[in-house]
């Protein structure tokens, strides 16, 4: 039985080659869409899933309110750890601090590694919050004493290259020339997939040796750095409500003066493991890997729920328009003895076979597909994933509801039909249905004219963002950077000579970043008039006497700071009205209060974007290089070219190349044009712009193909009645419209439709940037007739046909 | 003396056409026996078909009383009714009404899947019929591949597989040409002589005589016997 179902189900789907293609096409753009996305669901979520007790693991942020919003740390100030120390409801607390080495040294082997990376100063506490499996040491009293490491494998691998991991044991490894440490243990790196992606754990301790020495002794409760790490495992039965009231205790008995005074607050939080590969507000440790969002992934999940849709619609419509050519099978399979269950059952087969050929190919289709999409897909993603049982059954359970969601109502349909009349064939089923047929069409073109306005609406404002005027010179402008493990200034202003002699190179400026740049640095500067003060946040920015010139800002009144070290002020626009100067020339001269320090400002610059068009201008002052004894600014040469013409500048980036080749010798360069960093900060956008072209594109596909064989099979069957309109005189182009006109008119309805949803979606998404394009109407005209000219070329594909054919032909039967 | 295989008592079917109410078919009386052979006889719209489908519970009778094999019809649900004419009855028709999408072997194996034979009976089963009507060489062949008479053999030999007790021909010489017509309607005589009682519909004075019993309808309503 279910062999003959198989049967007659293939030979069906052969039969109508077309209309299978079509429904196999729409399903498997679904599917794939649908495979690819559950994947990278799947991948997502199973982060960090295998730690023992994982769910009785979190990590303790700071969130601070402010009256300006909130802002989000995820470290914690190092005097927390022995606050809470006493506290029943933890069973370990760890401390952790994440510092970068500049090197480590295998001096036994003469090996040298620059900058490793995941490098934490941890706590004995931290192997008994996460399970690792030692392969050398032991757990013991792991990190309690100074001067020791333990590694991963993989790391102790990479240092110790061709030693068996049991005589790595008390090696010695010294970082940053100076702190010696000894190996005692060795353990095996995670295989699950985990954003705890440490590789060397040196003692806590080891940290009074270091830089730090002195934040670590001090433990001043006012002061969060990010790269203070602390982790707890809860107990069984903690009660976290009151370790909630507990650190709000804490923060309350450690308020700074200052933030009550301008209504700050600070709260620590609990963030679960599980939270932490998706949370954006603290981010992970491995930020090249990229972290899960969870508004990206709900996005991706409703752009296959759409093209999966579409497909079912599809099939919905086809097979209910051909249910007239099935009635006659159906008609004498019901007087062979067929029961309604058994015809359905039937049908529900061939939706099946056909959902079981899409999933084949869907398959096939999305190892492709992963690739197309690597910006979306995390690095880590393959295709192999798909063995994982969850997901198997995952994806037969999709593919049972898809064959439900699109085979149930046609079989119902087709199953309903009366025997005797269709064996007289007193026909018409089919018509019946036209209702529905037209609203689900309805329903399809709506959503690939709300993708076509969105499309277009986010392109127009992508290119909005890229083409307004920044405020400073962006074209021509390229920034190279100073290796980070090299100190000197003198390094850098010698590079910058060798720059000037490049005669392909109109001007050079030593400073920090590019006025425009993801980095900030933000300090609090006051004002007092009188009595009254006003307070307020202040970018700096780092550069030279040159800086302004470079990047063609405008200097309002006054003039630069007079050299590289003298401690002024250049402050912008934003700042000047902030500080409530009646004019440019009003500021010049007066002063503002910075820590304990009244600066004066002798400048005053034009505004200009400091990020992406999404914030505001903000307050911002232009400073020199002010802690050049410990520390300088000036980490970037800002070089301008005389002409951008690409010959120009490939000759011009060579000699840049070599000249840094020259200075340090031993780096790589690197380089970024300012250009290039503008349009970094919209990155997201242009993603999201990217996932909105290929909806669009999918979607018209599916829904134009749907028409089409809808077209296709309302064309056959009023072959008959062209061909008497024809005898009768009527011109092809007459026929045409008659044909093209009832598909029109729903194309239509799905514009007035769409038009609405579409507006509200792209105006809540541009509620995100501060300054946006306007939605201009014309968007809708040229979407709305794109879509038109689409439909009408597939329908006439098939209707001029139609219309053309020799009505004699068509008459000349019966 | 044979038994009765069915019986009408004023067996009525009144259908709405619009406002009017319109008979097709009007008290009609009818006894059945096993192994008659009844030709129904009578112009066009007289009710031949509709009464054919009646009896072979396709259409249903909305008044009177209809007896098969002692079981009321009339008050049975639909299921009891379905798994009835599975069991009893075979139709041939007019137009032959072969599943295009299959084969031979399968159109005629069809009925079988319906009432769940084992594979190797059916295939035993199909086999046989297929000698007998000496087309086992076109078993593997369409529909559309085969002459009006040769799909009328599949027809008849698909509503014998089921080896049914009586078996209703709505016109089954209408399509085809006098030839062919009198094979298939020597076939006819040739099962009711083997016990098949066999009720057909027919316009032809010819095909009619091959019947043991003639029953002309007009209007829906018997007129002679």
């Amino acid at each position: 039985m279910i062999k003959n179902y198989f049967k007659i189900a293939w030979r069906n789907i052969m039969k109508h080659k077309v209309f299978s293609l079509i429904n196999v096409i729409g399903l498997t753009i679904g599917l794939s869409a649908s495979f690819v996305i559950g994947l990278m669901i799947f991948y997502d979520s199973t982060f960090d899933t295998f730690h023992k007790d994982g769910d009785r693991i979190y990590r303790v942020v700071t969130d601070f309110k402010t009256p300006d919003g909130e802002f989000y740390n995820p470290g914690v100030t190092l005097a927390l750890k022995s606050a809470i120390e006493d506290d029943l409801n933890f069973e370990a607390i760890s401390e952790f601090y994440r510092e970068r080495p500049m090197k480590v040294e295998n001096r036994a082997n003469d090996k040298e590694f620059k900058l490793p990376k995941f490098v934490i100063f941890a706590d004995q506490d931290y192997f008994k919050i996460f399970d690792y499996k030692f392969i050398a040491g032991n757990n013991d009293n792991a990190l309690s004493n100074p001067n020791e490491v333990i590694l991963t494998k993989e790391r102790a691998l990479k240092y110790f290259p061709n030693t068996q991991v049991s005589e790595i044991i008390g090696k010695t490894l010294v970082y940053n020339d100076s702190v010696n440490t000894k190996v005692t243990g060795i353990v095996e790196n995670f295989e699950g997939r985990t954003d705890i992606v440490f590789q060397e754990f040196i003692s806590h301790p080891t940290l009074l040796q270091t830089r730090l020495r002195d934040n670590i002794i001090g433990k001043n409760w006012n002061n969060t750095n990010s790269s203070s790490q602390l982790f707890v495992k809860l107990n069984p039965n903690a009660d976290i409500s009151s370790i909630n009231s507990r650190f709000k205790n804490l923060s309350d008995e450690h308020a700074d003066e200052e933030d009550k005074k301008y209504g700050e607050e600070r709260i620590f939080q609990l963030q679960p493991l599980s939270d932490i590969h998706f949370n954006e507000n603290y981010g992970i440790y491995d930020w090249s890997s990229g972290q899960a969002s969870k508004s990206l992934l709900k996005n991706l999940v409703l752009v296959a729920l759409f093209l999966l849709l579409l497909g079912c619609i599809n099939f919905i419509n086809l097979n209910t328009a051909q249910a007239t050519q099935r009635a006659k099978e159906i008609g004498i399979r019901k007087t062979l003895g067929s029961s309604r269950k058994q015809l359905i059952g039937q049908f529900m087969g061939e939706t099946l076979l056909l959902v079981l050929v899409s999933a084949a190919l869907s398959l096939l289709l999305s190892r492709w597909l992963i690739g197309v999409f690597s910006d979306f897909v995390p690095e880590g993603l393959s295709f192999e994933l798909f063995k994982a049982p969850v997901l198997v059954i995952g994806a037969i359970i999709l593919l049972i509801i898809v064959t439900f969601l699109s085979g149930f109502y046609p079989a119902i349909i087709l199953s309903r039909f009366n025997t005797v009349s269709v064996l007289k064939n007193h026909l018409g089923v089919g018509d019946k249905k036209v209702g529905l047929r037209k609203f689900l069409t309805v329903f399809q073109f709506t959503i690939a004219q709300v993708f076509i306005i969105a499309t277009l609406l986010v392109g127009k404002q992508i290119n909005y963002l890229l083409n307004k005027d920044m405020g400073f010179k962006t074209d021509a402008i390229v920034s190279v950077y100073k290796p980070i493990e090299e100190n000197s200034l003198e390094k850098i202003e010698l590079y910058a000579e060798k720059l000037a002699s490049i005669p392909e190179i109109k001007g050079v400026s030593l400073g920090g970043p590019p006025p425009a740049s993801q980095s900030s640095n933000t300090t609090d500067m006051r004002r007092m008039i009188d009595t009254e003060e006003i307070y307020g946040e202040m970018q700096l920015l780092a550069g030279d006497t040159n800086y302004l010139d470079l990047f063609e800002i405008e200097l309002l009144a006054g003039r630069v700071h007079r050299n590289d070290t003298i401690r002024e002020l250049v402050i912008n626009e934003a700042a000047r009205k902030f500080y409530r100067f009646k004019s440019p020339e009003d500021a010049i001269g007066k002063t503002l209060l910075f820590e304990n320090e009244y600066l004066p400002i002798v400048g005053v610059m034009g505004d200009f974007h400091q990020r992406s068009l999404k914030s505001e201008i903000k307050p911002m002052t232009l400073r020199g290089d002010w802690y050049r004894e410990m520390w300088s600014y000036f980490q970037a040469a800002h070089i301008v070219f005389k002409s951008d013409s690409p010959e120009n500048l490939k000759r011009s980036l060579t000699k840049i190349e070599n000249a840094y080749k020259d200075v340090y010798p031993k780096s790589n360069i690197r380089l970024e044009f300012v250009d290039e960093t503008v349009e970094k900060f919209y990155k997201r956008e242009q993603k999201i712009s990217k996932l909105l072209n290929w909806a669009t594109g999918l979607s018209i596909l599916i829904s134009c193909l749907g028409l089409l064989g809808l077209v296709i099979y309302t064309t056959n069957r009023r072959v008959k009645e062209i061909g008497v309109r024809k005898v009768l005189g009527a011109s092809l182009l007459q026929i045409n419209t008659l044909l093209c006109k009832e598909f029109l008119i729903l194309v239509a309805i799905a514009f007035i439709v769409a038009s609405p949803i579409a507006w509200y979606g792209i105006n809540s998404w541009l509620q995100d940037f501060t300054y946006k394009t306007n939605i201009s109407f014309w968007v809708f005209l040229i979407s709305g007739c794109a879509m038109i000219l689409f439909a009408l070329i597939v329908i006439s594909a098939k209707t001029l046909q139609a219309a053309n054919a020799n009505p004699v032909n068509s008459l000349r039967s019966e | 003396m044979a038994n009765a295989l069915l019986s009408l008592n004023v067996a009525t079917r009144t259908v709405n056409s619009g406002s009017n109410a319109v008979t097709l078919l009007d008290k009609i009386n009818l006894q059945v026996k096993e192994g008659e052979f009844i030709s129904l006889m009578g112009p066009s719209g007289s009710g031949k078909s509709t009464l054919l489908n009646c009896i072979g519970m396709l259409d249903s009778f909305t008044g009177g009383g209809y007896t098969f094999l002692g079981e009321p019809v009339h008050s049975m649900k639909e299921k009891n009714r379905s798994k009835l004419y599975k069991e009893y009855i075979g139709f041939v028709f007019q137009a032959y009404h072969l599943i295009d999408e299959l084969t031979v072997w399968e159109n005629i194996e069809t009925p079988l899947l319906y009432k769940n034979v084992k594979s190797s009976e059916r295939k035993a089963l199909v086999a046989d019929m297929l000698d007998r009507f000496n087309i086992v060489g076109k078993k593997n062949l369409f529909p559309i591949q085969l002459s009006g008479g040769q799909q009328q053999l599949v027809g008849i030999a698909r509503a014998l597989i089921g080896k049914p007790k009586l078996i209703l021909a709505d016109e089954p010489t209408g399509n085809l040409n006098s030839k062919q017509s009198t094979e298939i309607m020597e076939l006819f005589s040739q099962l009711n002589k083997e016990g098949v009682t066999i009720i057909q519909a027919t316009h032809s004075e010819h095909n009619a005589s091959y019947g043991s019993r003639i029953i002309n309808l007009l209007d829906g309503r018997i007129v002679s016997e």
